[in-house]
């Protein structure tokens, strides 16, 4: 008998090692990292004013010369997919733990880690531009930590009167005089959690992005680096060849409202019909 | 077997009863107080019956209304600029906020909200419960948080105590400030002016000029100033002046549709002599100057009112005519709503 309680011991120990080094090779969840590139075309964004000699100077197909002095975005509502087709949702009813502004002023926020993926190998990904209208309410007792960061003065993420969030915030100067031009973008409609047949009014800037990965990224002993490039040549000349000028070069304004805002959001965030990708794609997937 | 069920059904009828019985004596504590319809007016938004105005609800709403500390730096109340004395507004052409900011636009009277379908200049609010966030984080506004409001106010025992009796419990949550709100406004109602008389045959009549006025308002300007709540709730570009604010779109920053661009809900005009200055951006000193700008002519627009297209962009009137509308308009004066 007392043999038999040794042998139980030694097995139980014994199971207890092999799990614990199995954890150890084996996990069963690992981060996954997004890292975002902000281009004109293929050239990473250096931000300035209308008189720096280092911004980025871009010429759009209609031939207009602009630069960026401010680029923010939000991104939320993240989801891996799998290769079988089973989406890993990553908090996306948690703007707190699942939601970031992408601002070019601050390197840091260029990379999102997403914590605790399951293991597995993953072909998709999908977030949204800006924030799904059931949580776009400025829920300050919700989500203290997005409320905070989008709110903070230097970053201003917010429409207050709409009661949500700017989903961009794009400043720059156009043309030979340097002309300022603010697109801001977000949505207005008006409704009940969520349930569009409740929309009496109102825009709608969210978009679903989907985006297939170059490689398979593997989730296990790997933490796989995705790069996402922004490119915001498509702002003025994707689907919609744009001019600014005095009439859209302030969106919403008294010369342009909404309509003029659609057409940026569209073309940086496509239509969300048959554009699921807007201005993004997955430059390489590191699985080191 | 059967002993045990049944003594299981007991305690199962016991709890209920007690639970129902709690419920009815915190209603009767705090009983819902009943809005009257005035004959005419539009029925109430449906909203109301999501958050029925209650004694102690409309009481804390109340308190709420008049609290500074909704304000970064405690100075400014909904009252503020929503001041009784003149029908809820502010007397300024725009709204001013904490350290002297001004707003956007002309404060709106705060009257007969319950019947509104849509609130603010441009309709972005569409129940009243949604509205009392805006101010406390709008810069130019009250410059705060909600959480910074709970957190100021949440260890105030008068506060604790009226919440408590509004509903149920001590609890100071968000959405039971926004209720409460949004209780009080639902019953300032004004329905009592000479005009509510008169119509209602209780023996009081128009003068001459007034009966002018009122048969020329029905001619020239009830066609947008419709229903008894002289408003027929619709948003329409009239061509006024354009706020230099190269922000400011009207409706169109809502709905998005070029048509909406500059257009404005239509005002109520009742206790229309106490609002003053008028228009959006509080353009129009008085009254007359709104009157003199309709028969002088409005600004052209694509999207300008079909009704002013018709008539040339304009709305004449004689000398006589302005005299007895206005004269027409002080009769929508509530003074018992004044100062509620």
């Amino acid at each position: 008998m007392k043999k038999l309680m040794n042998y139980l011991i030694l097995s139980a120990v014994s199971f207890v090692m092999i799990s614990c080094s199995k954890n150890d090779n084996n996990p069963v969840a690992n981060n996954v990292s997004l890292h975002f590139n902000n281009t004109f075309k293929d050239k990473t964004i250096v931000l300035g004013g209308a008189t720096s000699t280092d911004a980025s100077v871009n010429t759009s197909e209609k031939d207009q010369v602009h630069r960026l002095s401010e680029l923010k975005y939000v991104i939320s509502n993240i989801r891996l997919v799998k290769a079988d087709g089973t989406e890993i949702p990553y908090n996306v009813n948690d703007l707190d733990k699942g939601a970031t502004v992408v601002n070019q002023a601050k390197p840091a926020s260029l990379d999102y880690l997403l914590t605790n993926i399951p293991v597995g190998e993953y072909r998709q990904l999908k977030f949204g531009l800006g924030v799904k209208q059931e949580i776009n309410t400025l829920d300050q007792v919700r989500f203290p930590v997005f409320y905070e960061a989008a709110g903070a003065n230097d970053t201003d993420m917010m429409w207050q009167w709409a009661t949500g969030y700017r989903f961009t915030k794009i400043e720059g100067f156009y043309g030979v005089e340097n002309i300022a031009f603010k697109i801001h973008t977000g949505s207005t409609l008006n409704g009940t959690g969520g349930q569009p047949e409740t929309y009496t009014q109102g825009v709608d800037a969210y978009r679903d992005i989907t985006l297939n990965l170059t490689t398979t990224a593997f989730v296990g002993n790997n933490t796989p680096k995705i790069k996402i490039k922004a490119d915001f040549d498509k702002l003025l000349s994707g689907r919609t060849k744009i001019s600014l000028t005095a009439k859209n070069a302030t969106t919403p304004s008294k010369h342009s409202g909404m309509e003029a805002m659609e057409i940026f959001v569209n073309n940086i965030g496509g239509d969300g019909k048959e554009d699921k990708t807007g201005m993004f794609s997955v430059e390489s997937v590191e699985n080191d | 077997m059967k002993t045990v069920m049944c003594i299981l059904s007991v305690l199962l009828i016991a709890l209920s009863c007690s639970k129902d019985g709690m419920k009815e004596s915190v209603e009767a504590d705090n009983p819902e107080i009943f809005l009257h319809i005035p004959a005419g007016f539009p029925g109430l938004n449906s909203s109301v019956a999501e958050n029925r105005p209650t004694k102690y609800g409309v009481e804390l709403g109340e308190k709420l209304f008049h609290e500074k500390r909704f304000s970064g730096n405690n100075t400014i109340s909904c009252a503020s600029c929503h001041n009784p004395a003149l029908a809820f507004s502010d007397g300024k052409q725009q709204a001013v906020g904490i350290y002297e900011r001004v707003g956007l636009r002309n404060t709106p009277a705060v009257q007969n909200m319950a019947f509104m379908k849509f609130y603010n200049w441009d309709g972005n609010i569409l129940q009243l419960e949604k509205q009392p966030l805006v101010p406390i984080i709008t810069h130019e506004e009250m410059n705060s948080s909600i959480l910074e409001v709970i957190g100021k106010i949440g260890t105030d025992a008068d506060y604790r105590e009226l919440f408590k009796k509004a509903f149920g419990d001590a609890s100071i949550t968000a959405d039971r400030i926004y209720r409460s709100i949004a209780q009080y406004e639902y019953t300032l109602i004004s329905a009592n002016s000479k005009y509510d008389r008169v119509t209602r045959n209780e023996g009081e009549r128009f003068t001459d000029m007034e009966e002018i006025g009122y048969t020329t308002f029905k001619n020239k300007c009830a066609s947008c100033h419709g229903t008894a709540l002289f408003t027929d709730q619709s948003f329409r570009n009239v061509g006024f002046p354009m706020n230099p604010n190269p922000e400011e779109v009207g409706r169109g920053r809502v709905t998005g549709r070029s048509a909406d661009q500059m257009a404005f809900r239509v005002p109520s005009l009742r206790n229309a002599a106490y609002t003053a200055p008028y228009g959006s951006f509080g353009q129009f000193p008085t009254l007359r100057s709104v009157l003199d700008y309709f028969d002088k002519g409005v600004l052209e627009a694509e999207n300008l009112d079909p009704i002013l297209k018709e008539n040339g962009n304009r709305i004449p009137l004689t000398e006589k005519e302005k005299k007895a509308i206005i004269a027409f308009l002080e009769t929508l004066s509530d003074p018992a709503f004044i100062g509620k």
